[in-house]
């Protein structure tokens, strides 16, 4: 297990790297950000006394070296804006996406295993039809539509939900809701799938002939076996989720991680876009050595792979 | 090779895995309740107000920037004096008064009985290290470059409430330049920024949840009248409709900064805010260094039926950069009409001599400059076809965008025109001219000795020759340089819920005083 550990995170490091170097070299392609950052009546000594200050002047490979030596000690530098240190914004914002993330993910994956398995239990009957109409307008819902639908609905006509923000439970339904249509229709599909395979599978008939009940075959049996698919996707999702959830954070004021990534590539406030891509991309990547971990749990096939 | 007959192989006995997801469960929660409970309910007695943007910080000496100002300025901090946005004069604020000495001094006297939020007293110490923490303590204060400039000016506390100014030049605005700097205690940091200032003004900051909410309490030693609410609550939505949803569904009484399609409905109120929009005409390139090509612009462009309908009504057409209420203002040059018959004479004429009128020109523009800025220039696109130009449309954002705004300019562009707009947020409009129309300018592309000259003589001027002055100086640039093509002096829309009354103004954009903001009935 350790060898699989260590041979994971060995190969992880070069896309870390590619990202590192990626964010810095392409953000200071984009222009000069004295230019946003001071008014635009400002003399040319305030705008080179700027760009001395925070060592935009320097050769590019100098900056990278800078940025290498202070990201040893940890610092992750000072936000242009702000002028508070950018690891703090990003702690303060990450949090904020995990949360809506992760309760996002747990009520799609309940729901699609529940829908899917119902769906995959009798093929091509009625309730199988409707969730498959279903779970594939929910997949295809453009999520600022329902977002703003959602808004105009529940806050403003039926008054039941707030507009947005993070004040109160009633804050996070639509948020949540908006964020979870799309992954639930598509893990009910992937569910769905892999459930009607498992089903038809030599074992599930060993299973029944030999007493085995219903819920026990469809739980115990099947559902395991349509895990490794499923977990598959929703580990995909899940990657989108933490890369920030943009659109519902615009939409609802969601102090998260993506709005806060977006702003930092808009205002040029390049130690904020870089830490968040780094602690975005360190957790994406803890996210899927869980993943594969969670496979060599469920499946003994890449277990014995792993452990070779 | 797994065999079907294998027991499913189980992560852990069931029990430990229910405490696992319940712990889960219970670490996402509470963990939401974080987030959930870090605001505060607010009651009939506080004041909502919902912003595009969280203010990136409440520095005082950064409130030039817009989205500092309109919380910081005159609700947390004050300046000496302040412009009245209607008529343009000065109206005392934290001085009672002020006179000019000789051309390079001023005197202000202050007010007695004024206290800072942390108890002490306001005096001229406090004054002269304000003046001298924004323009010389090496912070990059934003008031600095945007007021100031290259301008030398020192502050002495003369007796407790008197303070001498002196600027190296003669400076007849000093004191409308003054207006922008913030007073703030001694005891402020000089050589860093503050995040969360201590000031003299009617509101105190309670609480900064940063991310979410801001929370400014009225200050109780506050020196004039104490404004209605007890508090004024300060939220963002970056998404407009969602501002103006906010005032239907009751949970904000003010929200800022909303477009036309944003659908505030009857709670939305428009008013004048003082931005002009215009095209900056590269003038230094073929074909646009010919004055009638530069003419054919103006007269192709349709600029009612672009406020009519891409702005939606929201401003009116206008021929000058400067809005009435800026000292400048030249009531006579009226807005170009459309006349495209003329226009497309000019450019045969200019085509007859010569003129390579076929060269492609494009139209830089930026997205989000205001709203529909894009079908704007779709707009100019077509009438500049028609004349007989052939145009294309680039829209960048503002990064890329400001590289073609501002000096050096790129090099190899090509015959460009412009989309920008300008608020002359000081009133005056030596904030205008200098930079946008000086042969030197950092916004300007193209300028001429005589409109320098005018422009120089203008900024020497006082009073009612000032006015006079950059009138002509206006005039000129309309008649004889025909540098812009200017489209409208613009409006802007706030939205009120029907409990709050409030009249927002040329300078709400860049000040909300709060102390006007009344409950209604």
């Amino acid at each position: 297990m350790l060898t699989f550990l260590r041979r994971r995170i060995l190969s992880s490091a070069v896309p870390l790297l590619v990202v590192v170097l990626g964010v810095f070299f392409l953000a200071r392609l984009t222009g000069d950000p004295a230019n946003l950052y001071l008014p635009l009546s400002a003399t040319q000594e305030m705008r080179e006394a700027f760009s001395a200050q925070h060592g935009f002047d320097d050769p590019l490979l100098v900056q990278f070296g800078d940025y290498l030596a202070q990201l040893a000690r940890l610092d992750f530098g000072e936000s242009l804006r702000t002028a508070q240190p950018a690891a703090e914004a990003v702690l303060r914002a990450f949090p904020a996406t995990l949360q809506l993330a992760g309760i996002t993910l747990l009520l799609a994956a309940a729901g699609a295993v529940v829908v899917g398995s119902l769906a995959a239990y009798r093929p091509n009957s009625p309730a199988d039809r409707i969730a498959g109409f279903l779970s594939s307008t929910a997949a295809s819902t453009p999520d600022f539509w329902f977002a703003i639908m959602g808004v105009l609905i529940f806050a403003v006509t039926l008054d039941w939900l707030p507009t947005s923000g993070t004040v109160g439970a009633a804050a996070w339904v639509l948020p949540v809701a908006t964020l979870l249509i799309r992954p639930f229709g598509v893990l009910v599909q992937v569910v769905r799938g892999a459930m009607v395979t498992a089903l038809s599978e030599p074992y599930i008939k060993v299973a029944r002939s030999k007493g085995a009940g219903e819920r026990r075959v469809i739980f115990k049996h099947a559902l395991r076996n349509a895990g490794a698919p499923t977990l598959t996707v929703a580990g995909d999702l899940a990657v989108g989720l933490i890369n920030g959830a943009v659109v519902v954070e615009t939409i609802f004021g969601w102090p998260g991680i993506g709005k806060l990534m977006i702003d930092s590539i808009l205002q040029r406030d390049f130690a904020v876009l870089q830490a968040a891509v780094l602690l975005t991309a360190l957790t994406i990547f803890a996210l899927n050595l869980l993943i594969d971990i969670c496979y060599v749990l469920i499946d003994p096939r890449v277990r014995q792979g792993a452990l070779a | 090779m797994k065999s079907p007959l294998r027991p499913p192989v189980a992560i852990g006995p069931p029990g430990r895995r229910a405490t696992v997801l319940a712990v889960a469960w219970a670490v996402l929660l509470t963990g939401g309740c974080t987030v959930a409970n870090s605001g505060s309910a607010a009651g009939a007695d506080t004041v909502q107000i919902v912003l595009p943007e969280e203010p990136p910080t409440l520095e005082p000496c950064d409130a030039s920037l817009t989205a500092t100002g309109r919380v910081v300025r005159s609700n947390i901090t004050e300046p000496l004096a302040e412009r009245v946005p209607e008529t343009g004069e000065l109206e005392p604020k934290l001085a009672t008064g002020w006179k000019q000495t000789s051309p390079t001094t001023w005197k202000f006297t202050l007010r007695k009985g004024v206290t800072f939020h942390d108890g002490t007293a306001f005096t001229a110490k406090d004054a002269a290290f304000s003046i001298d923490r924004t323009l010389d303590s090496g912070i990059e204060c934003n008031v600095d470059g945007y007021v100031f400039g290259d301008s030398e000016i020192t502050a002495t506390a003369v007796d407790a409430t008197t303070v001498r100014v002196t600027s190296q030049e003669p400076d007849p605005i000093l004191p409308l330049r003054l207006s922008f700097v913030e007073m703030v205690p001694t005891s402020t940091k000089a050589d860093s920024r503050v995040r969360e200032p201590v000031g003299t003004g009617p509101y105190r900051i309670d609480k900064w949840n940063q991310g979410i909410n801001l929370r400014l309490a009225r200050y109780d030693g506050y020196w004039g009248k104490a404004p209605d609410y007890r508090a004024a609550l300060y939220t963002w939505r970056a998404e407009g409709s969602v501002r103006a949803a906010m005032i239907s569904s009751g949970e904000a009484d003010v929200a800022v900064g909303l477009a036309p399609a944003d659908g505030a409905g009857d709670h939305a109120v428009e008013y004048p805010n003082n931005e002009t929009s215009y095209l900056r005409i590269d003038a230094d390139k073929p074909p646009l260094d010919d004055i009638r090509v530069r003419k054919a612009i103006n007269y192709a462009i349709d600029k009612k039926g672009l406020v009519a309908s891409v702005f939606a009504g929201l401003g009116r057409p206008a021929g000058q950069l400067v809005p009435d209420g800026v000292t400048g203002y030249n009531p006579d040059i009226k807005a170009w009409p459309y006349d495209m018959k003329r226009a497309k004479s000019l450019i045969a004429e200019a085509r007859a001599d010569g003129v390579p009128v076929e060269t492609e020109i494009t139209i830089i523009g930026r997205n989000g400059i205001y709203p529909k800025a894009a079908e704007a220039m779709e707009v100019v696109q077509k009438g500049l076809r028609d004349a007989g130009l052939r145009v294309e449309v680039k829209m960048l954002d503002v990064n890329a965008w400001t590289e073609y705004l501002l000096r050096p300019f790129p090099k190899d562009a090509g015959p460009t025109l412009l989309q920008a707009q300008h608020g002359n947020q000081a009133g005056d409009a030596a904030f205008t001219m200098e930079q946008i129309y000086g042969s030197k300018g950092a916004q300007s592309s193209y300028g001429t000795p005589g409109l320098d000259q005018r422009i120089q003589r203008a900024e020497r001027a006082a009073g009612s020759e000032r006015q006079t002055r950059f009138a002509e100086a206006l005039a000129h640039q309309s008649e004889k340089v025909v540098r812009d093509a200017v489209l409208a002096h613009m409006k802007g829309i706030i939205a009120l819920a029907p409990d709050v009354t409030y009249k927002p103004d040329s300078a709400s954009g860049d000040e909300m005083h709060l102390a006007e903001i009344h409950p209604a009935g």
